[in-house]
């Protein structure tokens, strides 16, 4: 067996299917996207060569900034909201046992399940203004007025929203798994030496969830960056560019507007953004591990 | 022993993973010649996606009644939604693999980029001349003297309206814009919706300020042209009609959320007996017999035109109509000759136009008078009437008259001007440049 990893042939027919998936797949398509942000390309017929003209107009493009701040903010929503949520709720379950846990971990776990389509069609039935769901719960509590929660100011809010319930339910998940893989010989310890629970929580809990969270972390913000499908169904953008996300954005350039050379653009400052805070992301824990 | 199992493994995995890609269609083509060799497949690319009702089930009853005369051809059809589908044509488009027979739409937004890319097929005009398309109707489908498609309907952009509604409470039908705006008051105070309106895709928003604009200036046809050619829309009838658009958002002629509400959303809104009225194209006519609609609506639906403007050169018979979807041939289709018969064969007399107007579907580019029986649903003669009567036509709205681009460009603007985030002057500020 040994032997056999060790002949090279073998080493390179099983990294081949890989290495050609990644070239071909990855690589190819964002050396294409580079040479076609280059030019004027509208998707048919010919390309024209216009040096960084793209990326000019997009400097000055206010959907382009408008989609950026969403998508960080969105990545501040999924840390900031979503994952201390997730943690806190990681930790109740476990506190559960028995039949509840395995119970509630499911249930908070379905949204993850159902298809995105049906998510944000069920999202937008409960903020229609006019017959929604959300609208006529406050109907009970005397406030009778027809709130439009995807309208201008408040749909980017209502949008997050949904993006932070939607992807609860995965952070809790890898939470959890991180929690149940901590020695119950600590907690033990911990209760002799008279422990309450808050400082279970802080003191030992949160410490060894370190490198879960920071996984999670880094994956949140890539989710947050490539937020594309919910926000499509959902609003697509609108109204005007306000809920507008980067991968929508490019999209919307691409195909509905023809502008395939503009489009391309976008796409690659897209790599170069995800890149750069992967990077950042990575250094800054390594940075937290030497100390 | 062991090495050469190894290599012969090695090679496999090699081979797998480069065919991968590329086994699926060698099946498909055998399959293909297996069954029958001397038939024809003509592929068809749709935007109907119901086969069962509508335009689609006119389109399917037409494509099986063709294989019926024709036993060597075979129709396959693919059909998908509006976006998805232009999406879609254009990933065909690129790849060179269009099916033969295609949607296409005759407005320069969609077909310009399309005929200079070379993918349609040139057809014969003269092919035409006993068809009886209406006058102009081909216009759209032709560039530089050439024909490339042919419309499927005249469509005309109106108000629906519950007659039963209007009855029980006494309104009327308004007969100036400022009518309407008061109406919308009225209407609004019964704790209805006074006007539904499909603000998400935002196309609708557009022609409503195009229907105003025939509304202030009267016949203006070659003049929407000129404004997009020139980024030229210095007329005040422009920032006129975007007023108004905005007077009507305010005084809540719209339902709330209107910039939100899909096409489902705001047909349903009417169709269910919450919104009195409803701003949307002739092709919904079908609602008259459509099971789904409620009862109450369906045997109640009147239609009227965009009422005249105070002060406006036009008259409510200035109408936004236009001859929008169609069919055209892809250029290098291995089946070009078949696909042109087959298009030829549905717009024949007695085919579409028939068939379309006897269902209650629409209204056909072509002369439909003849299929005339009296038995018409109320839309039906309601449309008819409106466009024998008609004084004037739009032709293809503003906003589908440049790039594709502009078209984007231009209806976010719409839909940014109804909600009031941008001022009438910005609106036409941004317009011009968008057409740069």
């Amino acid at each position: 067996m040994q032997k056999l990893y060790s002949n090279k042939w073998v080493i390179l027919s099983l990294v081949a299917p890989g290495l050609l998936t990644f070239i071909f797949a990855i690589l190819a398509p964002i050396c294409l996207s580079f040479y076609y942000g280059l030019t004027d390309f509208s998707g048919l017929g010919n390309a024209t060569y216009v040096g960084l003209e793209n990326y000019k107009n997009l400097m000055s493009d206010a959907a382009f900034w408008t989609a950026l701040r969403n998508s960080i903010l969105l990545a501040f929503g999924f840390i900031l909201i979503q994952h201390p949520l997730a943690i806190i709720t990681a930790a109740i379950l476990d506190k559960l046992q028995g039949k509840a846990e395995g119970f509630f971990r499911c249930v908070y776990f379905i949204p993850n399940v159902i298809s995105v389509a049906i998510i944000a069609y069920l999202w937008k039935f409960i903020y229609n203004p006019n017959f929604g769901l959300l609208n006529n719960i406050l109907k009970i509590f005397g406030y009778n007025k027809e709130v439009n929660w995807l309208g201008s100011g408040m749909a980017i809010w209502s949008v997050l929203v949904v993006l932070i319930w939607h992807g609860f339910g995965w952070g809790m998940l890898i939470y959890y798994t991180g929690i149940k893989n901590i020695d119950p010989v600590l907690y033990e310890a911990a209760a002799i030496d008279g422990a309450n629970t808050r400082t279970v929580f802080m003191k030992i809990t949160l410490p060894l969830m370190k490198p879960v969270i920071q996984v999670n972390v880094t994956l949140a913000i890539i989710a947050a960056l490539k937020q594309m499908e919910t926000v499509y169904l959902l609003t697509n953008g609108g109204p005007g560019n306000e809920t507008q996300f980067l991968a929508n954005y490019l999209y919307k350039q691409a195909f509905s507007s023809f502008k395939y050379g503009y489009g391309n653009a976008i796409s690659v400052v897209f790599i170069v953004i995800c890149l750069v805070i992967t990077v950042a992301l990575n250094k800054m824990f390594q940075e937290k591990e030497v100390k | 022993m062991k090495k050469k199992i190894l290599s012969v493994l090695v090679a496999l995995t090699v081979v797998a993973s480069l065919t991968a890609c590329s086994s699926k269609k060698a099946e498909n083509s055998d399959n293909n010649n297996q069954k029958n060799p001397s038939t024809t497949t003509i592929k068809v690319f749709s935007n109907q996606t119901d086969r069962k009702t509508g335009q689609g089930l006119i389109e399917q009853t037409l494509f099986d009644n063709y294989m019926k005369e024709n036993p060597n051809v075979k129709i396959e059809v693919e059909a998908l939604d509006d976006e998805a589908y232009k999406t879609k044509f254009k990933a065909y488009a690129s790849g060179n693999s269009l099916p033969d027979l295609v949607n296409a739409w005759g407005q320069p937004s969609f077909l310009n980029e399309v005929i200079d890319a070379g993918i349609l097929a040139e057809l014969n005009k003269d092919d035409y001349k006993d068809y009886g398309f209406i006058d102009g109707s081909l216009e759209g489908f032709s560039k530089d003297g050439k024909l490339y498609g042919l419309p499927r309907n005249t469509d005309v952009m109106a108000f629906y309206y519950n007659k039963a509604i209007f009855k029980k409470n006494g309104w009327e039908v308004p007969k100036t814009y400022a009518d309407l705006i008061t109406l919308a008051g009225k209407i609004k105070a019964k704790g209805l919706i006074p006007c539904s309106m499909d603000g998400s895709d935002k196309w609708p928003l557009s022609i409503f300020m195009n229907d105003l604009v025939a509304k202030l200036e009267g016949d203006y046809k070659t003049e929407y042209r000129k404004s997009i050619e020139s980024g030229d829309f210095s007329n005040p009838s422009y920032k006129k009609a975007a007023e108004l658009l905005q007077e009507a958002v305010k005084a809540g002629l719209f339902q709330s959320g209107f910039e939100t509400s899909d096409y489902g959303t705001s047909l349903n809104l009417f169709a269910n007996g919450q919104a009195a009225m409803y701003y949307m194209g002739s092709w919904e006519m079908s609602m008259a017999t459509n099971p789904d609609v409620i009862p109450e609506v369906r045997d109640n639906i009147g239609v009227f035109m965009m009422p005249v403007v105070d002060g406006g050169k036009g008259k409510v018979t200035d109408i936004a109509a236009w001859n929008g979807g169609g069919y055209a041939v892809t250029a290098n289709s291995k089946v070009k000759d078949e696909a042109i018969k087959l298009l030829n064969y549905m717009f024949k007399q007695d085919n579409w136009s028939k068939l379309a107007w006897e269902n209650g579907v629409c209204m056909s580019a072509q002369d439909y008078s003849a299929y005339l029986t009296g038995k018409e649903t109320a839309p039906q003669k309601a449309f008819t009437d409106i466009v024998t009567g008609s004084t004037s036509i739009t032709g293809v709205t503003f906003n589908d008259l440049g790039t594709s681009e502009f078209k984007s460009l231009s209806e976010d603007l719409s839909q940014m001007l109804a909600i009031g985030s941008i001022k009438p002057d910005e609106f036409i500020k941004n317009l011009e440049e968008a057409t740069k």
